[in-house]
């Protein structure tokens, strides 16, 4: 694929003064939905504001879909942001902010008017929009600025923690927005601490602590690059644990076997799953065991973020 | 990762050109102005002085004016006049900016709006420019306006004779109005981005102004020495004014000296903006 086509951070470094803010970042960001997931501190907001030029990286090259982030006219016509902050003149109505925002981006009456209405109805906000904002919910809030984010049709998207503040049905519709517009070949560069959502949201992660990139790429690929350190646990739900349970003592790339409380099931640690998955058919073929269901317990965002950057991670 | 098919087109429509969008700014903040009364109030107070002197020269050319009584004696249109005006309307501009002024940045950023808007095609100039301009365009509608209005007026009814013997009253006009509306503009602007509270930087805009000249009057009289007035930034203006208006200096400091002082104060303000103003706060620990 086109380096033209992917956000690209090349052996990027910010320091602000003595303080760290990323070190030497390597990545290529491809289209879909990628999330920064870090604990505070971690580096994902600067990484944010470096790919949008708001800061200049102190070493290192950044590449958004070819362009300099330091040539704010031709980057900010394909890139929309959304900050963490409430950060809008609260005496506006949504359909003024989204108004102005556009003026500012460069468009006439006509075509500002077309694309706040458009946008407001994306976010399903077409009935507050003459309201002010000062009276919006947190949720409504969250929305205008990923209104705000979207009205003038960017291809990448970049996201500071869009889910904050949303109630359960707003989040469901949000994620939905997201997957339709990556399914459309939008870039959507999100950071978020709500790490079951990581999991139902991303195309990939990357992993961020202390400013470094300790991950990156589909979340099973990395969970596959950890079983050494840390054995990848598969639940199994079937008729005859104890005889399982044995035969799985028999493996070397087998760590250890727990017996479930209803003794209806096993959860294994293994090395190697796919030996493991390959020793499982062979049971199932042979009728020593009848499954009822095997899931991997541990190859979630949320284990790989607990097995890389640890407890110390705090927030999420 | 999920294969995507690109069916997702960007923005390719017309854009405004890049110096317009600075103005967006403005509009926005003019809604606000004039959804305020007391705004109201005082530019209807502000445009009580062109009116009068628009009367002052008109009644020496009205021939039934004149039969009642002899303006011409009694007041004579030149320098002087326009000057009076001129620093009339210049302290009605100063009232304006200590009032408006102080709330132009401060919001945004307590609302840490800067991001927002330096994620557009929008830069720190342009930003400060569109600010400046909610200003300049108000002060300029109570000082310069109405001023070269009436010296048009006043060329009028005189002819072309007088305009052209006296056309550096319109010169003065324009600069000097500009000069002051710069400063003050600048000014506001670094107190506003400086200062989060309105009412403090208000204060500080009055104080400024107000508290040098009287500190310069002091160090003036124990060192006995003119150029302290340098440091007032109302005394520099007059020798400005005075210099423009081709009118006797009575601050007894050079107009170099004075340009030089209100370059200096201009240049600071544009410092404590240039490190105020920018997309991201860095906390450094």
């Amino acid at each position: 694929m086109s380096a033209d086509n992917h956000i690209v951070f090349d052996d990027v470094s910010k320091f602000y003064g003595d303080v760290l803010g990323v070190n030497r970042v390597q990545l290529s960001i491809p289209p879909g939905i990628t999330t920064l997931v870090g604990p505070n501190g971690s580096g994902k907001t600067t990484l944010m504001n470096l790919m949008t030029g708001l800061v200049q990286p102190t070493r290192g090259r950044i590449r958004v879909l070819g362009i300099a982030p330091d040539d704010p006219e031709r980057l900010f016509r394909l890139l929309g942001y959304c900050t963490q902050f409430d950060s809008f003149p609260k005496s506006l109505t949504g359909y003024d902010f989204l108004y102005t925002t556009l003026r500012l981006h460069g468009k006439g009456h006509a075509e500002a008017c077309e694309l706040s209405r458009n946008a407001l109805e994306r976010v399903n906000m077409t009935e507050a929009a003459g309201r002010r904002i000062a009276s919006y919910s947190k949720g409504m809030r969250q929305r205008i600025k990923l209104a705000q984010a979207i009205c003038h049709r960017p291809s990448v998207l970049v996201l500071d923690e869009p889910l904050n503040g949303l109630d359960p049905m707003a989040r469901a519709e949000t994620i939905a927005l997201f997957r339709a517009l990556a399914r459309e070949g939008l870039h959507i560069v999100i950071s978020s601490h709500i790490l079951h959502e990581v999991d139902r949201i991303s195309d990939q992660v990357v992993l961020l602590s202390n400013g470094y990139v300790v991950a990156e790429g589909q979340i099973q690929a990395v969970r596959g690059e950890m079983h050494q350190e840390h054995p990848l646990q598969v639940l199994v739900r079937c008729t005859q644990p104890g005889l399982l349970a044995a035969r799985l003592f028999a493996q070397d790339h087998v760590v250890e076997v727990k017996m479930h409380n209803d003794r209806q099931g096993l959860l294994v640690s293994t090395r190697d799953p796919d030996l493991f998955y390959e020793l499982l058919n062979q049971l199932v073929v042979e009728g020593a065991v009848e499954l009822s269901s095997v899931a991997p317990a541990d190859d979630d965002v949320h284990s790989v973020y607990e097995y890389l950057i640890g407890a110390e991670g705090g927030a999420a | 990762m999920a294969v995507y098919k690109r069916g997702y087109e960007g923005y390719q429509g017309r854009l405004t050109p890049q110096w317009s969008r600075a103005l967006v700014i403005a509009r926005q903040a003019y809604r606000r102005v004039f959804d305020s009364r007391l705004m109201i109030v005082f530019l209807v107070l502000a445009s009580i002085a062109p009116v009068v002197y628009g009367i002052l020269i008109y009644l020496p050319h009205n021939t039934g004016a004149l039969q009642i009584f002899n303006f011409r004696s009694l007041l004579s249109i030149d320098a002087g006049f326009f000057y009076h005006f001129i620093s009339g309307q210049a302290f009605l501009a100063f009232l304006l900016t200590a009032y408006l002024g102080p709330g132009l940045i401060s919001a945004d950023l307590a609302n840490n709006a800067l991001p927002l808007y330096f994620c557009r095609p929008f830069s720190r100039t342009e930003y400060v420019l569109g600010k400046m301009s909610v200003l300049a365009i108000l002060l300029s509608a109570i000082t310069w306006v109405p001023g070269l209005l009436l010296f048009a007026f006043q060329s009028y009814l005189e002819g072309f004779a007088w305009f052209r013997a006296n056309f550096y009253i319109a010169t003065a006009i324009f600069l000097g109005s500009w000069i002051w509306i710069l400063l003050l503009s600048l000014l506001a602007l670094a107190m506003s981005a400086w200062v989060k509270w309105k009412l403090a930087a208000g204060a500080l805009i009055v104080g400024l102004v107000w508290a040098a000249a009287g500190f310069a009057a002091a160090m003036e009289q124990m060192l006995h020495t003119e150029s302290g007035g340098l440091i007032s930034i109302l005394k520099d203006m007059d020798a400005v004014w005075y210099s423009l208006f081709r009118l006797p200096n009575s601050t007894g400091l050079p107009f170099e000296g004075a340009v030089g002082a209100l370059v200096a104060v201009s240049a600071l303000s544009l410092c404590l903006l240039g490190r105020k103003i920018r997309a991201c706060e860095v906390e450094r620990s």
